[in-house]
């Protein structure tokens, strides 16, 4: 069979396809997990994803920006099912999912640090799972012989106490935000971030009433009204710096989003570098290459803009 | 030398002819009246001398001219005898010997065009033949001596395309000690062949045969490759081509890659192979195919995500570098050969077959690349919906090629893969697979091939003659339904089969017309490029020290693009073993001081010649250059302004021959324009098969229609012309200056409604086509209008041209003003 290249798109997914007399790649990216932000399109090594602007909803609601992929520039390397903090884009060969760039090591993963010591979790709390903006955490209990407790209040107080909590976080689609760390009461859930970075809004320059970013913000509580002055500030504790909020953004200094540093397992390549240095910044790729002690990287990236790291 | 020289300008001296009459033994003597002739040449001006001879041609008929020459101080001769084509080189070398500038010397055709078509009528024929050495005396007085041009060669060679033809041509250079620089688009040589698994009739392994040969060309010291590189541009002419080139980065460094394949291994993103026709995929640093010569990897950027794993692979050997930029480059090469091959067609448009719709159904190359063990599947042939082999598969022919709508012609060589799909099909699955194949014809004419197809039909493979109308898919088995007609039955017929291979049409290799234009190559009407002469130039370009070689030329299979290779090369050889190469001094001069181009954005000349010999550039008078033109005259015909003379056919030698022959009796002659290489052909063909015709036409020699200007068509009017013929070789193709007789014709269809509109009846103006061998379609024509002219009446013919007259007076006059 000749090659065929496909892009089927609906309301909840967008697919595109290379089909090969023997070999089927394909990209599927979630439309609801998908938040709009920029990580995908800036990390894409071809270029191939843009972010459309979406109208106001009849309510005046912002909403977030659509993702379209270009099936001509697509390359299927997978770099943005990598990066995407939210899960949404999966790319698999043969209908598995299988990444090169990792397994070549040309590509790193992200670090998802989640940690949950569940022998401390008190039976009945429920509070991470109530809490995740995302609803990516269930809670469920386990007899001693292994079995999944359907109805809590079925069993006595006594037998409860011999229970095994399990807290499943589905981590693929976490952005780690820690809102969940934060309202466990027994701080037996620690959740490091994955991407560092600064957001600071500028009132003075927001439109009156504007609330877009916070129309479109995927974690509750990183984004909140101000009571004293009825404006959007952000909280640094739970942004994950995913930057949904500055492509909605009408004005373009009154958002100022930077991202300084990604939790990735090691690696050496260009391809991290370029992308690091197109999410975060040339100053920070410098700083991870010299804390790597890369100098030949670092010497090429010095070459190409024209300063000296210092 | 000296001698030549002082021929060279102008003579100051008395213009002294001499006219040679030949006896031809009796076929001229034998109907004409030699005496009268001798007597009537001696009346004509500046003749000084007239001997007639038994025959001119042999030693002592030679040895009277070149004594007349010394004796009587010739400085012009004209020989009344057989037909130029026959003799002219002959006595050009005599009056030569004699120290005379061969271009000094005219030729009167009395035999083929008078004793032997107008035998009954000896008065007559003896007549026009006093007229024919009158207009050739008429033509002498105003004759100039030309000088043989020389250019000197550049012995290297270029072959375009690195395919089983190219790759072949290139070697046999080498062998003869050129220098070749071997042009290939791709990242390796190989072409096709290189492609396929098995080759027919023997069943070899295809690249078992080729891998060596492109290593001897890799290896060759005589042969310098530029692979993944474009053609730019090709100026210059026979012996002294100027070539640019541009080679395309690599982002690997050539002299650096070892070609050991460590880089691919750790590259992580593939892409579809062109080579495996989309079927597998390969790394985007990688090279096409294991056995590619130069073995230089390539990285593809548009898929490279540049982790640079790659670079840290490669180590050492520092070979891959990223800032590789695009390079050209010029080379200087003498012959340039010509051998860019052919595509597949892929039937996407064609409804029928539900190609790119229907998952199992394939094209034959398709086909060869999953057969092929070192081919994606492992040489395994299954079906992309299910991964399975197939247990019957049926192949259709002609996809495409003998198809009114699509390619008319035969792709030639599909009738023999198929049959080598099918045997190695069933020699591999044997009655586990049912095979049938759905042809029109079986073509099978050369060397084993006949017998090849009698061993596939002892292997049981069903041969079904008929055209298939249509191809359904079974949706839940992904099968397919094939409808067509059994031409043996006389009846449809419908046959499942689970894979479908399309033998699909040979076609003109994408970006064959950016070649054609580069290289100012002319193409057929089916898109491959055109040979000089289909019988005996069948490798030559119309351009000179341009050739051609394999399936660019139309479609071949292996041995004929190796035989054309070597013939090709061979065909170089002729032009880069010479120091320097001579060229016809029949050639046209500008006059820079009446060109329009100075003053007026003009460039007709440089627009029409079929050549592209002429440059025109802004506010400079218009250039020829010497070594590209042809000498056919087109661009002197199409002139507005004059300024073009086309060297021993200038308008004033035309015009004298035309007012001679239209002194006596004009409204009973026809005028004839005759083209030297098809119509006056034909016309002597005539003669030589005794086609007797009436006496009335006087012809007028021509190198090509393309020459005959409108002023001359009108000239002839004015002075009476009973009639007015041109004739040129047929339409489309047979000119042999590519297009000449189309320029003739968009002149004279332009010309003859005008003339009608003036009064002159549409008969008297006639343009034909008369090949060389139509010697009784030309006796034919003459006949027909001998006869429409005398049902005409010389009254209304007279009568017409008096009309006629002023106006035509006064459109010359003014030209003449001008």
């Amino acid at each position: 069979m000749p090659l065929k290249t496909l892009k089927k798109e609906d309301a909840e997914t967008l697919t595109l396809e290379w089909i090969l007399h023997v070999k089927n790649y394909r990209l599927t990216l979630d439309r609801k997990l998908c938040v709009g932000c920029e990580i995908c399109s800036l990390a894409c090594p071809k270029e191939a994803i843009k972010l459309e602007k979406q109208p106001k909803t009849p309510e005046g609601k912002a909403q977030r920006a659509k993702v379209d992929i270009s099936l001509e520039k697509c390359n299927f390397c997978g770099i943005c099912d990598i990066l995407c903090p939210y899960g949404a884009i999966k790319v698999t060969l043969n209908g598995e999912h299988a990444l090169n760039v990792i397994e070549k090591e040309s590509f790193p993963q992200l670090i998802r640090d989640i940690q949950v010591d569940t022998t401390k979790c008190p039976v009945n709390c429920v509070e991470c799972e109530k809490a995740c903006p995302l609803n990516l955490i269930k809670v469920t209990w386990l007899t001693q012989d292994g079995k999944i407790v359907e109805d809590l209040s079925a069993i006595t107080k006594k037998e409860r106490k011999k229970l095994k909590v399990n807290v499943n976080v589905k981590k693929e689609q976490c952005p780690c935000c820690r809102v969940c760390e934060f309202k466990c009461p027994e701080g037996v859930l620690h959740v490091r971030k994955t991407f560092y970075g600064k957001i600071r809004i500028y009132p003075e320059k927001c439109p009156e009433d504007c609330r877009d970013c916070l129309d479109v913000c995927p974690i509750t509580g990183a984004l909140y009204i101000s009571e004293a002055d009825n404006k959007v500030y952000a909280n640094e504790t739970f942004c994950v710096y995913c930057g949904a909020c500055k492509v909605v953004c009408p004005v373009a200094e009154a958002l100022e989003l930077k991202r300084t540093k990604i939790m990735h397992t090691p690696v050496r390549s260009g391809a991290w570098n370029k992308a690091l240095e197109r999410l975060a910044s040339p100053l920070e790729i410098t700083k991870e290459l010299k804390a790597k002690g890369s100098q030949k990287a670092l010497g090429s990236v010095e070459k190409r803009l024209g300063w000296k790291v210092t | 030398m000296a001698e030549k020289t002082s021929q060279t300008q102008n003579q100051p001296e008395e213009l002294c002819i001499g006219v040679f009459i030949c006896h031809c033994g009796l076929n001229i003597a034998g109907v004409i009246d030699i005496k009268e002739l001798v007597e009537f040449a001696k009346t004509l001006p500046n003749v000084v001398y007239v001997k007639d001879n038994r025959y001119t041609c042999a030693d002592p008929g030679q040895e009277e001219i070149r004594k007349g020459i010394k004796e009587h101080r010739l400085n012009r001769v004209v020989v009344a005898a057989c037909s130029p084509r026959m003799h002219e080189p002959t006595f050009r070398r005599t009056v030569s010997e004699a120290g005379l500038n061969p271009f000094l010397f005219e030729m009167a055709n009395i035999r083929e065009f008078s004793s032997w078509c107008h035998p009954s009528t000896p008065k007559e024929a003896t007549e026009k033949a006093k007229e024919l050495i009158k207009m050739a005396v008429a033509k002498a007085r105003l004759l100039m001596p030309l000088q043989t041009i020389e250019v000197p060669v550049t012995n290297k060679a270029l072959v375009i395309g690195g395919g089983i033809a190219g790759m072949n041509a290139a070697l046999d250079l080498a062998e003869m000690g050129f220098k070749v620089y071997l042009l290939e688009k791709g990242e390796s040589i190989g072409g096709h062949m290189a492609q396929l698994d098995k080759t027919f009739p023997t069943l070899d392994c295809s690249i078992c045969i080729e891998g060596p040969k492109m290593v001897d060309v890799g290896r060759h010291p005589n042969i310098e490759i530029i692979s993944y590189a474009d053609l730019l541009s090709v100026s210059g002419f026979i012996g002294n081509f100027k070539v640019r080139i541009r080679k395309n980065p690599r982002y690997v460094i050539a002299e650096n890659c070892t070609g050991c394949g460590e880089c691919k291994d750790v590259c992580p993103i593939e892409y579809p192979n062109e080579w495996d026709m989309g079927l597998g995929v390969r790394k985007a640093i990688s090279v096409p195919f294991d056995q590619a010569v130069p073995l230089v990897y390539t990285i593809n950027r548009d898929y490279c995500i540049e982790c640079y794993k790659c670079v840290d692979a490669c180590g050492a050997r520092q070979a891959i570098n990223f800032d590789q930029k695009p390079e050209e480059i010029e080379l200087e090469v003498g012959a340039i050969i010509v051998a860019t091959g052919y595509d597949i067609y892929l039937p996407y448009d064609n409804q029928l077959y539900g190609y790119g719709k229907y998952t199992n159904v394939i094209t034959s190359l398709e086909f060869e690349r999953l057969i092929l063990a070192a081919g994606p599947t492992g040489g395994k042939v299954v079906r992309a919906s299910d991964g399975q082999k197939p247990h019957s598969v049926a192949f259709v022919q002609c996809v495409g090629s003998r198809d009114a709508n699509k390619y008319p012609y035969c792709s030639n060589f599909c009738c023999m893969y198929t049959l080598k799909h099918v045997v190695q099909l069933k020699e591999k699955y044997k009655e586990d697979v049912e095979v049938y194949v759905f042809y029109m014809d079986m073509r099978t004419n050369f060397k084993g091939f006949e017998e090849f197809y009698q061993r596939a039909r002892e292997l049981g493979v069903n041969f079904i003659r008929g055209r298939v109308s249509r191809i359904f898919e079974i949706p839940e088995t992904k099968n397919l339904i094939i409808h067509a007609e059994d031409a043996n039955l006389g009846m449809p017929i419908e046959i499942e089969a689970d894979m479908v291979v399309l033998a699909s049409a040979a076609i003109p290799k994408k970006g064959t017309e950016e070649v054609a234009r580069i290289l100012n190559l002319t193409r057929g009407a089916d898109g491959f490029f055109m040979e000089s002469h289909p019988k005996l130039k069948p490798l030559d370009a119309p351009t000179d020290g341009i050739f051609l070689a394999g399936a660019c030329q139309g479609p071949k299979d292996i041995p004929y693009s190796v035989s054309q290779g070597c013939g090709a090369a061979s065909r170089a050889a002729t032009v880069l073993s010479k120091p320097t190469w001579k060229i016809e001094p029949i050639i046209a001069v500008v006059d820079p001081s009446k060109c329009r181009n100075v003053t007026t954005k003009c460039g007709i000349c440089a627009e029409r010649c079929p050549y592209g010999a002429i440059k025109a550039e802004e506010k400079q008078p218009a250039q020829v250059i010497t070594a590209m033109c042809h000498g056919c005259g087109t661009c002197a015909a199409e002139c507005p302004a004059d300024a073009i003379t086309q060297m021993h056919f200038t308008d004033a030698q035309i015009l004298a021959q035309l007012r001679v022959a239209l002194e006596k009796n004009p409204e009973e002659k026809i005028l004839a324009f005759l083209c030297n290489w098809c119509s006056y052909a034909g016309a002597d063909l005539a003669g030589t098969s005794r086609f007797e015709y009436p006496p009335s036409i006087r012809p007028i020699r021509v190198m090509c229609s393309g020459r005959v200007d409108r002023d001359f068509v009108l000239e002839a009017f004015r002075l009476g012309a009973g009639m007015v013929l041109v004739a040129a070789c047929h339409l489309p193709y047979d000119c042999h200056y590519i297009s000449g007789n189309w320029k003739m014709k968009a002149r004279m269809d332009a010309l003859a409604p005008m003339l009608h509109k003036l009064g002159l009846s549409p008969e008297r103006f006639r343009v034909e086509y008369v090949s060389a061998a139509e010697g009784v379609k030309f006796a034919e024509l003459i006949r027909e209008m001998t006869e429409q002219m005398h049902a005409l009446g010389k009254e209304r013919i007279k009568a017409e041209n008096e009309k006629l007259r002023p106006i035509l007076e006064n459109m010359l006059k003014r030209k003449e003003k001008r």
